[in-house]
């Protein structure tokens, strides 16, 4: 005979297993629900237990939620900074050029740092390394830290630039002394939207003339609200930009007075001259590389590494476009299709051929050679050479943005000497190469579900 | 296991002495099989320290005294359980007096099919997503049940399913599915939506 029982109900659950439930909603959803009875609102509202189990259960597995902030940062302030944070992660490359005007940079000689960064989570903050190629002539690839961006106590943002990579491991205790002994340089980063990013230097901090110590990290929405001083400071660099329409977007949002009141704009130009002179680092410009793996139906998409006929290693980045093209170009080139680069390699329709393979096409694969690393003794990690990975697929490429016209009376050496092909091996990387020469360049993964492969 | 030593055969031998040699062989060696068989059934029962010994079970008895068996490894899924057979409190059955008969069965299917190796993670996702594919007061047992026995992953599965009924609803839909009874006017309610708007949004 069972006892009589009164079915479980939702509001029977302990508090633990509400916040538990609540932990996989958004905010949003957390404000409606909070709505249904006076006991669930007092549950929700500043419940810094709830807000924590929002942040550890979108983050907990990726950073030490418990570290921000020194430990003491308000976890509702936390969730919102980490959220913003979130779209940071991932591969960057560095936009524009580097400005010339500024006296702070030393002379032409000055090796402009490398065009890709991968921002990762540390354990109490956010941090962009660049990334670039070994000079060992292996696959091998070189992870330099430079940019630390972690929170204050209160929640403001305190970012950092390493410009000589020197110091390695950011330690989470600080103080605003021991920051102006070191050599790390503050800076601002701020959003313009989720795929551009501007670093720049804070010259506010020790600046008398400055409102705050700090800059808080910029949404589009806080942007609006900027004096023209504080985000006025590019005035000088921006025309120097080939991306110059992202800057004046850039400048427009940031200054919402109008830019053309003359006595205000001559005279921060000149507090702007004056300021630029003691600037230590050039403010760098990034875009997001989207679409930075590939997939079941894109392949070939992504970051991709390989050995080029100079025998130095070199960065790729395949995208595909809407109407089924797939363009290569190395890392560090503006992504836009009409530029004046001309792509590593590109192809308009994707369309792979599968075995069997003609005569033609098996003895153009046999009879080239695949370009090794010199180093081939030390393979990391016993690699097998390219040489013994069968192909699965082969696709037509082409080298340059030419115009071939198809019907001029057969096609001429020349003609073809800009075609190419794409071998897809089975392990899913693949290598490539042209009919003007017989090599093959063999293409392997940067970073693997977002991590970096050495 | 002893290995008997095969005296040569010699070519010189007759057929029908071979066969008897034979015969006698295989006499030998079925002998020392079913001898060294039990053997070893004799010496299984009695220690544990020989590897092939049977797996430990842990007896848990429901809330109505029924009895289910769960293997240890199974068991160890839940902090509650091993916690106990870490201090070896787990040979005698361990009562569960606020879990039902029925629910307990169905955590112990869980804790079974998630300790199972090789099996792969797309058919797994899909056998979590028929298990809590019932009625939410069953759902909701299974949550309290996980909650008491500490199993993280059972836990995780079950509170993200009812966060999934809250998703997309409004406050009054909320209220319906999970039989919340409101305490507020129209007009209370209307302004803790404001409030909540400034503080969640």
């Amino acid at each position: 005979m069972e006892p009589d029982f009164i079915p479980t109900s939702f509001a029977d659950f302990p508090e633990d297993v509400h916040l538990c439930i609540l932990s996989f909603l958004t905010p949003s959803e957390i404000a409606n629900f909070s709505c249904t009875s006076k006991r669930f609102v007092s549950l929700c509202r500043s419940n810094a237990k709830l807000w924590y189990a929002l942040c550890d259960r979108r983050w907990g597995s990726k950073t030490q939620i418990r570290k921000w902030g020194n430990g003491k940062i308000g976890y509702r302030l936390l969730y919102k900074t980490l959220s913003e944070w979130e779209s940071l992660i991932g591969f960057w490359r560095r936009s524009g050029q580097r400005s010339t005007s500024s006296s702070a940079v030393a002379t032409a000689a000055v090796v402009p740092p490398p065009p890709l960064v991968s921002f990762e989570w540390g354990p109490s903050f956010v941090a962009g390394s660049r990334v670039s190629p070994s000079e060992d002539g292996t696959y091998g690839v070189v992870k330099s830290p430079f940019l630390w961006m972690s929170l204050s106590s209160s929640g403001e943002p305190v970012n950092f630039v390493d410009p000589d990579g020197k110091s390695g491991e950011f330690g989470s205790n600080y103080c605003d002394d021991s920051i102006r002994k070191t050599d790390l340089i503050p800076v601002d980063v701020n959003f313009m939207g989720c795929t551009y990013l501007v670093v720049e230097e804070n010259m506010g901090l020790g600046c008398s003339s400055h409102r705050n110590g700090f800059r808080r990290s910029l949404s589009s929405a806080n942007l609006c609200s900027d004096e023209e001083e504080a985000s006025g400071s590019e005035n000088g660099t921006f025309g120097s930009l080939p991306d110059r329409y992202m800057s004046e977007m850039y400048q427009n949002f940031a200054n919402r007075t109008s830019p053309s009141r003359s006595g205000a704009a001559r005279r921060q130009r000149k507090r702007e001259k004056a300021r630029q002179g003691k600037r230590k680092w050039e403010a760098e410009h990034f875009v997001k590389i989207i679409d930075c793996s590939p997939t079941p139906s894109r392949p070939l998409q992504g970051l991709w590494k390989g050995i080029g006929d100079c025998m130095k290693l070199e960065f790729y980045l395949v995208t595909y476009d809407e109407i089924g093209g797939i363009a290569c170009r190395r890392v560090g080139e503006p992504a836009d299709r009409f530029s004046g680069c001309a792509p590593v390699f590109w192809t308009s329709k994707a369309k792979f051929i599968e075995p069997p393979f003609s005569l033609e096409e098996a003895i153009m694969y046999d009879s080239r050679v695949h370009l090794h690393p010199t180093d081939e003794e030390n393979f990391m990690f016993g690699e097998p050479p390219m040489e013994n990975e069968p192909v699965s697929r082969i696709l037509y490429i082409n080298s340059s943005y030419d115009l071939l016209i198809p019907d001029l009376a057969g096609t001429t050496a020349t003609d073809r000497r800009n075609e190419g092909r794409i071998w897809q091996y089975r392990n899913g990387t693949f290598g490539f190469g042209f009919l003007w020469d017989n090599f093959i360049i063999d293409l392997k993964h940067i970073a693997l579900n977002g991590c970096l492969l050495r | 296991m002893r290995y008997l030593a095969l005296p040569l055969l010699s070519q010189n031998l007759t057929e029908s002495t071979a066969r008897a040699q034979t015969l006698s062989l295989y006499l030998q060696l079925s002998l020392q099989v079913s001898l060294s068989q039990r053997n070893e059934s004799t010496m299984s029962s009695s220690s544990s320290s020989l590897p092939s010994c049977p797996k430990k079970v842990v007896t848990l008895k429901s809330s109505e005294g029924e009895t289910f068996e769960i293997e240890e490894i199974a068991a160890l899924q839940s902090k509650t359980l091993e916690n106990m057979i870490d201090e070896n409190c787990a040979d005698t059955p361990i009562p569960l007096p606020n879990i039902k008969g029925k629910i307990l069965a169905k955590v112990v299917e869980y804790c079974n099919k998630h300790a199972e190796v090789g099996v792969d993670a797309e058919s797994l996702r899909a056998w979590d997503a028929e298990f809590v594919n019932v009625e939410n007061t069953t759902v909701f047992d299974y949550i309290l049940a996980a909650n008491f026995l500490e199993i993280p992953t059972l836990l995780d599965l079950t509170c993200q399913s009812v966060a999934d009924m809250i998703k997309g609803k409004t406050p009054a839909e909320i209220e319906k599915t999970f039989n919340i009874k409101s305490a507020f006017t129209p007009e209370e309610e209307e302004q803790v939506r404001r409030e909540n708007q400034w503080a969640f949004e």
